[in-house]
């Protein structure tokens, strides 16, 4: 089958073009660098099957970063049949550069021209005629998000794809042309295939060439000996650079054209960015955003309607029967407030799986005691009560979501890079970190985008701090919990304090790796700003779908081998005596095998607030925080299995909030203990899944240091949370500790300071330079 | 023991043994554990090879340098 590549510049549309040709469901994302690895997929309109590969965006073929590596060697080593170069119209100049040098390689291309529906908006033109004519090469308009012009783009690309090409470059008029020439004469004579590109690359002194030909890099110094550019003295990768800038803006700029012959002026994204991205208003603008998007998610009390009113009546007091099917599922929008919809969606499934419970509840009746135990307590209890957070859980990502495609994610990763770079990173390494919030896995294979490799471990080592989808039934519930039984606060609030107990974690401890271990100097951040658009819903919908599918999935398997797991455990003791009595109740459960273990490590987590302090059963906080190893979901799971027994008797409801309550109830743990039992669960080491990611994407030796550092920061800061909530003095002893600290790291970098930037550095100079370049072109930073 | 406990038995077992094998089968297959779901991930492609790409693009490179 033949294979046809689709490259281009990041954000340009290759991955909307790839959904569209395959039929996938490719994850999409407004902001450059979503695609880190290839994706493969089939196209079988056409006269014959073609595979088309996806390839990450890339801005020019000098690779930097693991994902422009991977670009680079499939077009020049897996030898495409065809190179579709998509091309974002709305941007020609900048992504005709990637094109020039692609055109320099012996393979059939096709150029496409993506987002006409943005130029056409915008009401200007460009001309594909005239453009095919300039370059040479087929060229056709389409719009990937419409599906216009792409039976006419692929047609075009299997026609092209029958001759094989050879490669043509615009630097014949350029000062190292000749230089090319030779190299290129040389390169042939060795039977190197694509050596015209290879000649240029190696005129520019890319390391990878200079590796791969050493013989002819003395023809390179030489030519270099006898060389002297005005501006760019011997750099001759910003000469050819140059010189490919001036010939795009000489011979193909002259295909766009302008509305009215009108210049520049500001498009509705500019105008929203002067807003969005101020140097002052722009963080407290996205802290606005992110409270807004907790509170529609968690708040029991929309707007604060009930607060401000001094109180609404209850449906009790409103003198209904709370007993009432009608009045329960009335109950779910409003009882004494009106609830967020976050929390009306998780009040309506709640309700719907009471009703599942009180069924099956009613089955067991005349079986077994240990049936109803295992069946309604054991399962049902632990699975529904990770079952119960679907709501809330795809609400919060639908607002991320909108987030993200709207091109507002992008903006934010700007707005911090100035706060980032103070504490040693760029902002770039903010989109994985946001990405986090998710899920850890697809966060950590993202950082492959960023350059240097220590701010690369650093990024990786934060990342689980963003609490990601599986953690959050355990902040809601807890959260809930809190509001419930001590009537400390607002869930939405605490939620969100947690959230930004996770940030303000990974900010501290990414200065304090940054300081110490992982001291270097901050990559250039240079990002392109996508326009702005409005999300696609089917776009929403399929993220939406996949997030619920996987997490359904995982509470029935996962979660639910774990639950049958901890309700055995917890059920017979060493001498496999089975602990439950004939009422079904598990009256000895601190006798049994768990409760044995969850005794033993329970001393562990003393400082931590939920520890040896707690009683009887004080070890369930303990065994919990370990299951919660396996998925974190499993925290919830465990309280779910357990709170039962505990209590003594059947748990009334499925939510997970209620048995949060019952543990509280149960164990008598205090607020600065559940805080800190928050945050040591949001802190520590990620779920299995996430570890054997980071493994294999850290550098060599970093992942046992890694493991020790989730422990040891989830540790310090749960007890600092635990020590200052329950004796406030406490405060004091941790600012000196902390004063010193920062006074021992100052004293340290004094007396070893950071080496000066070495190869791999000058080449990210080299490569913000490239890119700045291209800002000017029409990259907004 | 009745027919129906029995039957709660077996399905327990079978469960917890069905995840702990299909998660070593994954393993074995290079693919991950997460809830991610694929379609809505970007790292879908890295996640199955279970390889860094740096250390893909060096592999790559070392067979590029013997084909001239």
């Amino acid at each position: 089958m033949k294979q046809f590549a689709l490259a281009g510049n990041p954000n340009s549309g290759k991955t909307t073009l790839f959904n569209l040709l395959t039929g996938s469901t490719a994850y999409v994302g407004n902001w450059p660098g979503v695609t880190v690895d290839k994706k493969v997929g089939t196209y079988k309109k056409g006269a014959e099957p073609v595979q088309i590969v996806d390839l990450p965006g890339i801005y020019s073929l000098s690779p930097y970063t693991p994902e422009e590596i991977i670009s680079r060697n499939f077009i020049l080593e897996e030898k495409p049949a065809c190179v579709i170069n998509i091309v974002d119209a709305t941007n020609l100049e900048r992504n005709l550069y990637l094109t020039t040098q692609l055109i320099e390689i012996d393979v059939p291309m096709v150029i496409a021209l993506n987002m006409m529906d943005e130029v056409e908006k915008s009401g200007d033109a460009v001309d594909a005629k005239m453009l095919e004519k300039k370059i040479g090469l087929p060229v056709v308009a389409i719009s990937a998000l419409k599906g216009t012009g792409i039976k006419e783009l692929m047609d075009r690309a299997i026609a092209v794809s029958k001759q094989p090409r050879e490669g043509a470059t615009v630097l014949k008029e350029s000062p190292v042309a000749h230089l090319v020439q030779d190299v290129a004469i040389a390169l042939r004579a060795q039977g190197v295939e694509a050596p015209l590109f290879h000649a240029v690359k190696l005129s520019e002194s890319d390391e990878i060439e200079t590796k791969m030909h050493p013989e002819l890099v003395r023809m390179v110094d030489e030519f270099k000996a006898t060389f002297k550019d005005d501006v760019f003295g011997t750099d001759l990768e910003a000469v050819v650079a140059d010189a490919r800038y001036k010939y795009i803006s000489a011979n193909y700029s002259t295909a766009y054209q302008k509305k009215n012959g009108k210049g520049e002026k500001l498009t509705r994204s500019d105008r929203a960015d002067k807003v969005l991205t101020h140097r002052v208003w722009g963080i407290p603008i996205f802290i606005v955003i992110l409270f807004a998007i907790f509170h529609l998610t968690f708040a029991e009390d929309l707007f604060y309607i009930s607060a401000m009113a001094g109180g609404l009546p209850t449906l009790e007091e409103l003198g209904m029967d709370t007993e009432n099917g009608a009045v329960t599922l009335l109950a779910c929008f409003y009882d004494g407030a009106v609830f967020s919809p976050g929390v009306i969606l998780t009040n309506l499934l709640n309700w719907v799986l009471e009703w599942i419970n009180v069924l099956a509840d009613m089955a067991c009746a005349n079986a077994a005691p240990w049936v109803g135990s295992f069946v309604v307590d054991g399962v049902l209890g632990g699975v529904f009560a990770v079952l119960g957070f679907i709501p809330q859980i795809l609400t919060l990502f639908l607002f991320f979501s909108i987030l993200e495609d709207s091109g507002y994610m992008a903006r934010i990763a700007f707005i911090l890079d100035r706060i980032f770079r103070r504490f040693g990173l760029s902002g770039r390494a903010f989109m994985p970190m946001v990405m986090g919030f998710g899920c850890s896995l697809p966060a950590m294979i993202n950082t492959r985008t960023l350059a240097d490799d220590k701010e690369r471990t650093s990024t990786v080592r934060v990342i689980p701090f963003f609490s990601c989808g599986a953690k959050l039934p355990i902040l809601t519930a807890v959260a809930g919990a809190i509001v419930a039984s001590a009537g400390v606060g607002n869930a939405d609030v605490i939620t969100m304090c947690m959230y930004l107990l996770g940030i303000c974690t990974a900010i501290v401890t990414v200065i304090l790796m940054r300081s110490t271990t992982m001291r270097g100097e901050v990559p250039p951040f240079i990002m392109e700003l996508p326009a702005y658009h409005a999300p696609r819903f089917s776009s929403l919908m399929i993220h939406l779908w996949d997030k619920t599918k996987h997490y359904v999935k995982k509470a029935f398997t996962i979660i639910l081998a774990s639950t049958i797991v901890i309700w055995f455990f917890s059920s017979f003791n060493w001498s496999w005596e089975f602990l439950i009595n004939e009422d079904g109740d598990n009256l000895r459960m601190s006798e049994s095998i768990l409760g044995s273990l969850g005794m033993l490590i329970q001393p562990l987590f003393t400082p931590l607030g939920f520890g040896s302090q707690l009683g009887e059963f004080g070890w369930v906080f303990a065994v919990a925080a370990i299951t919660g190893l396996v998925a974190k979901e499993n925290v919830i799971a465990t309280f779910g299995t357990l709170a039962a027994a505990i209590v003594g008797s059947v748990i009334s409801t499925e939510d997970g909030v209620e048995e949060v309550v019952a543990m509280i109830e149960g164990t008598g743990i205090g607020v600065p203990a559940l805080i800190a039992f928050i945050a040591f669960n949001m802190l520590t080491i990620p779920c299995f899944a996430a570890c054997a990611t980071a493994r294999a994407e850290l550098p060599k030796g970093k992942f046992r240091w890694t493991l020790l550092f989730w422990l040891a920061t989830s540790y310090i800061v749960s007890m600092m949370i635990y020590l200052i909530g329950s004796w406030w003095w406490t405060a004091f002893i941790f600012a000196v500790l902390i004063a010193a600290a920062i006074a021992a790291i100052v004293l340290w970098n004094r007396k070893h300071p950071i080496a000066k930037a070495g190869a791999g550095s000058a080449g990210l100079e080299e490569n913000a330079l490239r890119a700045e370049a291209a800002a000017a072109k029409g990259v907004r930073k | 023991m009745t027919w129906y406990e029995i039957l709660i038995i077996v399905a327990a077992c079978l469960i917890v043994v069905g995840v702990i094998v299909s998660g070593i089968v994954r393993k074995k297959q290079g693919k991950s554990g997460c809830d991610c779901g694929c379609s809505s991930c970007s790292g879908c492609a890295g996640c199955s090879s279970r390889k860094p790409a740096a250390k893909k693009g060096e592999q790559t490179t070392q067979h590029t340098q013997q084909s001239p």
